[in-house]
C-alpha cells in the first residue's frame, strides 16, 4: 500500500504496474520463442526435402475423382476443397435437422406418463450417449450398409419409387428447373404462411373470431407450391435401375447414408437430455397452468412447455451443433468426401500436408465460430427476459 | 463481438502465414540455412542429415534399418502368426538391412497406410519406402521421393467376380472401387475417359474397407496392381476362382523401394543392395551355393563376393567400389535373405505369378542390372 | 392425459398400475402395443443373437490382442503385477477418503452394516464386476483369474489400511510424505510397465485407457493455467489464451490427430520426433487442456466474490488467494463437469487408432476380422459388439458414478 505523501513510488521490482508488463512481456518472449523455434524447424524441413511450403498446391490438378460429384480429375485442388466443403455442409445441416426431430421427440418421450414410451426412451439415451462414436459409425457403415443393405441386383423397392441397395438410395427428385427457383417458390410460400398468420392473430384479438392461421397459412403454402411447380415447369424423376446403376431420381450415396445415420443416432441422444432438462427446468406451474385452462396435453406441449423449454436449451443445443459439425469430419474413415476426407486424399496424391491441414483447420474454426455466433445472436434474440 | 475480433485475428493470421510462406517457397531446392542463423552445417553434396552427414552414417550408427511397409498384401507383405513380415517387399528391406548393417533381422518394419507413404518418408519416420510404390514423375518430383532399382515391373488391372465381365470394355455404368492416394485412382479416370465408358470411381482409405465393400456387391470391378490383385484374389475368403482378372492392363506400374531426395550416398547405397540381389541371380549365385561360391576361380564372383581375386598382374586385390557398404554386402545379402529369383520364388510364385517381364535379360526379362566392377 | 382422474377401477395392484401407466388414453394403449411390441422384438432378436447365433469364438481367441495388443506373452505377469499394484493403490485411497469423510461426517456408509455396504458397492460397480467376469470366461489361461483375484485381495488389503491409517493421527511429514508416495504410484506403474514394452507399443484396450488417463492427467495444469490466463487482466495473457481456447475448440479432434501423424515431422528435429501413441497423448493434452479451461473458467466464476474478497481481508497475496482459497472450491464444484470430460476423452481415444493407425481396440477389432480363420464371415458385428460393449460399461458406470457424486455434493441444488 503506497503513502499519500509525495512521490513515494515502491521501487520498480516490487511496482505493480511494472511487474504486469514485464509480466506480459516474459511471457510473449516464451511463447515467441517457441513459436520461432517451431517455424524455424518447419522452414528447415521442408526445405531439406524440398517439400513446398506455399499455397500453390492448391492450383495443381486434383488427380483423384470425387464420387457423387461432378468432379473433373483435373480440376484444381481448391475445387475438390470447395466440393469437400459443401459436402460437409451437406451432412452438417440435414445431420442437424434429423438429430433435432428426434432427439425432442425422445426428449419428450422421457417424461410421458406412458411406462413403455419412457423406459425406452432412456434406454435409447444410455445406451448411444456412452458409445464412442467411431463404434457406431463404424457399425453403421460395415453393419449396416455393407451387411444388410443389398446389391444393386437384388435391390430392395419398398415401394416402387424408393430403390435400396449398398450402392446408394434412389429417392424421387425434380428436374427441369433450377434449384434455386424451387428455393425461391418455397421462400415465398413460407413468408406467406407467416404474413397470413400475423393478419389472422391480428383479427383474431380484434374481432374474437377464431384464427384458423394454422390452416390457412398452410394452405396457402401449398397453393404456392402446386402452383410454382407447374408454372416453372417442373417434373418429378423417379429412381430406376439401369443395369448396375441407380439413374434417374437422386441416388444417396451409401457413405453419406452411413454418416448421416450414426451421426443423428448419437447427437439426437445427446439432444434428447438436453430436452429432457430443460423441458424440466421448466416452472411447474406453466403446466399446470395450461392443464387448468383445458388445454390438450399436445396443446400444453407444443403451446406453452416446449417454446420455453426451448429458450434454455439453446447454448446446450448450439454446443451439440457444434460438436456434430466437427464429428462429421470422421466422413474421413468410411469413403465420404467430406473436407477432412479430401484434405487427406490430396495429401496422399501429393500435395504438402502441412498447408494443406492448416487450410482445413482454418476453415473448420471459422466454420465453428459462425455457428457459436450464430446460435449466440439466437440466443440473445430468444433469451428468457427477466425482470 | 469477441468473436469477431477472434474471426479477424485468424485472417491476420493466415494472411501472415500464407505471406511467410510464398516468400519462403522458392528456395525449396536449397538447404535453408539462412533465418535461423545457420544451425545445419554446410552442405558437402553428400546428404542433409541433422548433422550434415548421410543417412547411411545414420543408420549404421543406429544399427537399424526404418523400413516403410505394409502389413496385409498376401506376396508383398503380410504379419504371420508370431507378428512377423513375410513377403517379397519384405524381403528387400531384408536385404537393404543386410548390405548396410549385416543383419538382415535389424529392420524396423513400418506398417504404413497408402496416404501415409511419402510423408513417412519425408518427416524421417522411414529410412527407405519398400512397399510396392510405383515410380513415377510426379513423386520423382513434389513428393520429394527418388526411387531405385524397380524391383517389380506392373500394370494396372482390373479385377471381377467371375463371370460378371469378360473384357473392361463391356464395363459401362458401373463402379470400380481402387485405394485412395494411389496411381490407380488418377489412372483408372484416365482409362474410362479414354475408353468412353462411364465409371464410378470410388476410392477407399483403407483396402480392408474395399475389401468388405467389394464382398458386399458395393463394388463392380476392383482396379488396382496386377500383382496386388493377385494377391487379394489368393486370400479371397470365397475362394480364388470366384474372382477374375480381366486381361487387359491400363498402365505401366514399375515398382520399386524409394528413398527421399538430396542424399545420394544412402540412395546409391540402397541401389546397389537391392541390385546385388539380381546381379547375384544373374551370376548364378543363390543362398545355397554361396559358400561355396566364395571359393569359385572366376574374378567376376570373387570380387562380387568380396573376395580377394588375381587381378591378372599378379597381385592379391579386393575391390570395394567406395559407396560406403561392407566389402562383402553381397554375401550378406545372398546368404542371409537369397537372390532375385528366390526372393520372386517364394514370395510371388505361389499367387501364381511368373516371371513375365521380371525375368532376367539373359531369359528376356526386364532385370538388367549395371556391372559390379571398378 | 387430460381426461379427469377417474377411479382406476378395481383389480390388483398390478392391473392398477397397468392401466395408469400403460393404458390410460386410446392414444396411451396404441402407443404401449406398439413400442412395446417393437422393444420386445428387439430384445428378442439381441439375446437370440447374444447366445445363440453369433459366433464368439473370435473374440476368445483374440482376446490378448484386443486387450493389450502385441505384449510379450511371457511378460503378461508385469501387466498382472501392475493391476494388483493399482488395486492396492485404489483400495488405500478409498479408506482414506472414506476416513476423512466420517470425520467430517458426511459418510454414509457408517450408517449400513458389512452387508449393506457390500450391497451398495455390488450395486454401484455391479456392471464392471460382470463384465470383468465375462472377460474371464473368454479366457482360457489361469492367469487372468489369478489376475483378478490378487487385484480384488490388494484391493479389500488396501482398503483395510487405508481405514486404519486414516484414523490415526500422523506427524505432518508423515502423512506429507505419505501422500507424496501416494501420488506417485501411477508414474511408478509406468516406469515399470515401460520397461517392459515401450510406450510406444502400447496397444489394445489397454491403450485406450492409459492414453486417457494420461491426456487428464497432463491436462490439467494446462486447463487450470488457461483458464486464469483468461481471466487476468493483463491484456497479452487474455488474448493468447482465447486464441488458443477458441482455436483448438473449433477444430475436430480427428484433424488434429491427422495433423500429428503427418505434419509433425515438420515441426521438431527427426531426432526427437515421438512416437505414435505420444504423439496421440500430446494431442489429447493441448485437445482436452481447452475444454478443461472453460470448466474451470466456469468453476471460478460460480465460487462467490466474497471468498475472494475475504482471503484479501485475511492479508493472503494472490497467489495463496487463489491456490488456497478459490481454486480448490472451484474445481470441488466443476468435479461433474471434469469426469464427463474424462468420459468424452475416454471415448474419443478410439480416434487415435483410426488417426494414427495405433492398433488400439477398435482397430484390433477390425484387424482380427481379417485373420486367414476369420475373414469373409461378417464377424465385424460379432468384434463391433463386443467393443461397443466394453466401451459402453466404462462410460456408462463412470457416468453414473458421476451423477451420484453430484448428487451427494449437492451441486446445482442451492
Amino acid at each position: 500500500m503506497t503513502t499519500t505523501e509525495g512521490s513515494s513510488r515502491p521501487p520498480f521490482y516490487r511496482d505493480v504496474r511494472v511487474l504486469k508488463w514485464l509480466f506480459q512481456l516474459v511471457v510473449f518472449a516464451i511463447v515467441a520463442a517457441i513459436a520461432l523455434w517451431l517455424w524455424g524447424n518447419f522452414r528447415r524441413n521442408a526445405a531439406a526435402s524440398g517439400i513446398p511450403t506455399s499455397f500453390d498446391f492448391l492450383s495443381a490438378p486434383a488427380t483423384f475423382s470425387i464420387p457423387g460429384a461432378d468432379f473433373n480429375p483435373n480440376s484444381p485442388v481448391r475445387s475438390a476443397y470447395v466440393v469437400g466443403f459443401l459436402n460437409t455442409l451437406r451432412v452438417s445441416i440435414v445431420g442437424i435437422i434429423l438429430a433435432t426431430v428426434l432427439g425432442v421427440l425422445i426428449g419428450i418421450g422421457r417424461l410421458s406418463t406412458n411406462w413403455v414410451v419412457s423406459r425406452l426412451s432412456a434406454v435409447y439415451v444410455e445406451v448411444f450417449r456412452n458409445l464412442p462414436l467411431l463404434v457406431l459409425l463404424t457399425f453403421v457403415f460395415l453393419g449396416v450398409v455393407l451387411q444388410f443393405m443389398p446389391p444393386i441386383a437384388e435391390a430392395w423397392t419398398p415401394v416402387s419409387w424408393i430403390i435400396v441397395s449398398n450402392r446408394g438410395i434412389g429417392v424421387p427428385w425434380y428436374e427441369g428447373v433450377s434449384g434455386w427457383a424451387l428455393l425461391l417458390v418455397l421462400a415465398i410460400g413460407m413468408v406467406g404462411w407467416w404474413l397470413i398468420a400475423r393478419w389472422r392473430q391480428r383479427v383474431f384479438e380484434r374481432t374474437g373470431q377464431p384464427s384458423r392461421a394454422g390452416i390457412l397459412g398452410s394452405g396457402f403454402f401449398l397453393v404456392t407450391l402446386i402452383l410454382g411447380w407447374v408454372l416453372l415447369g417442373a417434373m418429378l424423376t423417379l429412381p430406376s435401375i439401369d443395369g448396375r446403376q441407380i439413374i434417374d431420381g437422386i441416388r444417396v450415396d451409401p457413405s453419406f447414408f452411413a454418416l448421416l445415420l450414426g451421426l443423428a443416432i448419437y447427437t439426437a441422444s445427446h439432444i434428447a437430455e438436453i430436452t429432457r432438462g430443460s423441458i424440466q427446468a421448466v416452472p411447474r406451474g406453466q403446466g399446470e397452468a395450461a392443464a387448468a385452462l383445458a388445454l390438450t396435453g399436445f396443446q400444453r406441449m407444443w403451446k406453452v412447455i416446449l417454446p420455453q423449454a426451448m429458450r434454455i436449451a439453446i447454448p446446450p443445443l448450439g454446443n451439440q451443433y457444434l460438436n456434430l459439425i466437427k464429428n462429421s469430419s470422421l466422413g474421413a474413415g468410411f469413403a465420404y468426401f467430406e473436407l477432412t476426407n479430401v484434405t487427406q486424399t490430396t495429401v496422399g496424391n501429393g500435395s504438402p500436408s502441412v498447408p494443406a491441414f492448416f487450410l482445413t483447420l482454418v476453415i473448420y474454426v471459422v466454420i465453428s465460430l459462425v455457428t457459436s455466433g450464430l446460435v449466440n445472436l439466437a440466443n440473445q434474440r430468444f433469451k428468457v427476459v427477466e425482470r | 463481438m469477441k468473436r469477431y475480433r477472434l474471426l479477424v485475428a485468424l485472417a491476420a493470421l493466415t494472411l501472415v502465414f500464407a505471406a511467410c510462406t510464398d516468400a519462403g517457397g522458392d528456395d525449396t531446392t536449397t538447404v535453408a540455412n539462412g533465418d535461423d542463423g545457420g544451425t545445419t552445417a554446410p552442405s558437402d553434396g553428400n546428404g542433409d542429415g541433422d548433422d550434415g552427414g548421410s543417412l547411411l552414417e545414420e543408420v549404421q550408427a543406429r544399427g537399424e534399418l526404418n523400413c516403410g511397409t505394409r502389413d496385409a498384401l498376401p506376396g508383398f507383405a503380410v504379419l504371420n502368426e508370431e507378428g512377423e513380415h513375410v513377403g517379397f517387399d519384405s524381403d528387400f528391406c531384408r536385404v537393404i538391412a543386410a548390405a548396410v548393417l549385416g543383419d538382415a533381422e535389424a529392420v524396423n518394419h513400418v506398417d504404413l497406410e497408402t496416404t501415409d507413404r511419402f510423408t513417412a518418408l519425408q518427416s524421417g519416420q522411414i529410412d527407405v519406402l519398400v512397399r510396392n510404390t510405383t515410380w513415377s514423375a510426379g513423386r520423382d518430383g513434389t513428393e520429394g521421393a527418388t526411387f531405385l532399382a524397380v524391383t517389380y515391373y506392373d500394370g494396372q488391372g482390373m479385377m471381377v467376380n467371375t463371370g460378371d465381365f469378360s473384357s473392361v470394355t463391356e464395363m459401362d455404368g458401373v463402379v470400380v472401387c481402387v485405394a485412395a492416394g494411389t496411381t490407380t485412382e488418377g489412372n483408372a479416370a484416365t482409362e474410362a475417359a479414354r475408353l468412353g465408358l462411364d465409371w464410378e470411381v470410388r476410392p477407399f482409405p483403407d483396402t480392408d474397407l474395399l475389401q468388405e465393400a467389394f464382398i458386399a456387391g458395393q463394388c463392380d470391378g476392383w482396379s488396382s496392381d496386377t500383382s496386388q490383385l493377385v494377391g487379394f484374389r489368393s486370400a479371397y475368403p470365397d475362394g480364388a476362382d470366384s474372382l477374375t482378372i480381366l486381361p487387359e492392363v491400363f498402365s505401366k506400374e514399375p515398382l520399386g523401394p524409394a528413398v527421399l531426395d538430396g542424399d545420394t550416398a544412402w540412395a546409391q547405397a540402397v541401389n546397389w543392395a537391392i541390385m546385388a540381389a539380381i546381379q547375384a541371380e544373374e551370376l548364378g549365385i543363390d543362398s545355397s551355393n554361396v559358400e561355396d561360391m566364395l571359393e569359385s576361380e572366376e574374378v567376376a564372383i570373387r570380387r562380387f563376393l568380396g573376395q580377394e581375386f588375381d587381378d591378372g598382374e599378379g597381385n592379391v586385390a579386393t575391390f570395394d567400389p567406395g559407396l560406403g557398404l561392407p566389402i562383402d554386402f553381397a554375401y550378406q545379402v545372398v546368404s542371409q535373405v537369397g537372390n532375385y529369383g528366390e526372393i520372386f520364388e517364394e514370395h510371388l510364385a505361389p499367387l501364381g505369378l511368373e516371371r513375365g517381364v521380371n525375368a532376367l535379360w539373359t531369359d528376356g526379362g526386364l532385370m538388367y542390372t549395371p556391372p559390379y566392377r571398378p | 392425459m387430460t381426461s379427469p382422474p377417474t377411479t382406476l377401477g378395481t383389480g390388483t395392484r398390478a392391473a392398477r398400475w397397468a392401466r395408469k401407466h400403460l393404458f390410460r388414453t386410446w392414444l396411451d394403449s396404441a402407443l404401449t402395443i406398439v413400442f412395446g411390441g417393437l422393444a420386445l422384438y428387439l430384445i428378442f432378436r439381441f439375446v437370440l443373437f447374444v447366445f445363440v447365433n453369433a459366433r464368439w469364438e473370435i473374440i476368445q481367441v483374440n482376446l490378448k490382442l484386443l486387450m493389450v495388443g502385441r505384449w510379450p506373452s511371457d511378460q503378461l505377469m508385469v501387466m498382472a503385477v501392475s493391476v494388483a499394484v493399482l488395486g492396492l493403490w485404489v483400495g488405500l485411497i478409498a479408506g482414506l477418503v472414506h476416513r476423512r469423510q466420517m470425520r467430517a461426517g458426511q459418510s454414509r456408509l457408517t450408517a449400513m452394516t458389512g452387508g449393506q455396504r457390500v450391497v451398495d458397492l455390488v450395486r454401484r460397480f455391479g456392471l464392471i464386476i460382470g463384465t470383468v467376469l465375462l472377460l474371464l470366461a473368454l479366457t482360457n489361461t489361469n492367469g487372468p483369474w489369478l489376475m483378478a483375484a490378487t487385484t480384488v485381495v490388494a484391493s479389500v488389503v488396501g482398503r483395510v489400511i487405508g481405514g486404519a491409517a486414516g484414523t490415526r493421527v500422523l506427524p505432518r511429514w508423515v502423512a506429507r510424505t505419505g501422500v507424496l508416495l501416494l501420488a506417485l504410484v501411477p508414474f511408478a506403474i509406468y516406469v515399470y510397465l515401460s520397461r517392459t514394452l515401450a510406450l510406444a507399443d502400447w496397444e489394445g484396450f489397454f491403450f485406450n485407457i492409459t492414453s486417457a488417463i494420461a491426456g487428464i492427467i497432463l491436462c490439467f495444469p494446462l486447463g487450470v493455467l488457461l483458464a486464469l490466463a483468461r481471466r487476468s487482466k493483463l491484456r497479452l495473457l487474455q488474448s493468447l489464451s482465447i486464441l488458443y481456447i477458441e482455436f483448438v475448440r473449433g477444430s475436430p479432434l480427428f484433424v488434429l490427430l491427422l495433423m500429428a501423424n503427418v505434419s509433425l515431422e515438420f515441426f521438431v528435429p527427426a531426432s526427437i520426433a515421438p512416437s505414435k501413441v505420444i504423439r496421440a497423448i500430446v494431442v489429447f493434452t493441448i485437445f482436452t487442456g481447452a475444454y478443461l479451461a472453460e470448466i474451470v473458467r466456469g468453476g471460478l466464476q460460480s465460487v462467490p466474490r466474497g471468498q475472494e474478497e475475504a482471503a484479501k481481508s485475511l492479508g493472503l497475496s494472490p497467489t495463496k488467494q487463489m491456490g488456497l482459497i478459490v481454486l480448490p472450491q472451484a474445481l470441488r464444484n466443476v468435479i461433474p463437469a471434469q469426469i464427463g470430460q474424462f468420459i468424452s476423452l475416454f471415448k474419443d481415444t478410439t480416434l487415435a487408432g483410426l488417426a494414427l493407425g495405433i492398433l488400439d481396440l477398435l482397430e484390433g477389432a477390425k484387424a482380427i476380422t481379417q485373420q486367414p480363420d476369420f475373414r469373409g464371415q461378417g464377424l465385424i458385428i460379432e468384434t463391433l459388439v463386443f467393443v461397443g460393449f466394453l466401451f459402453w460399461v466404462g462410460s456408462f458406470t463412470m457416468s453414473r458414478e458421476s451423477q451420484r457424486l453430484e448428487r451427494k455434493l449437492g451441486v446445482g441444488t442451492r
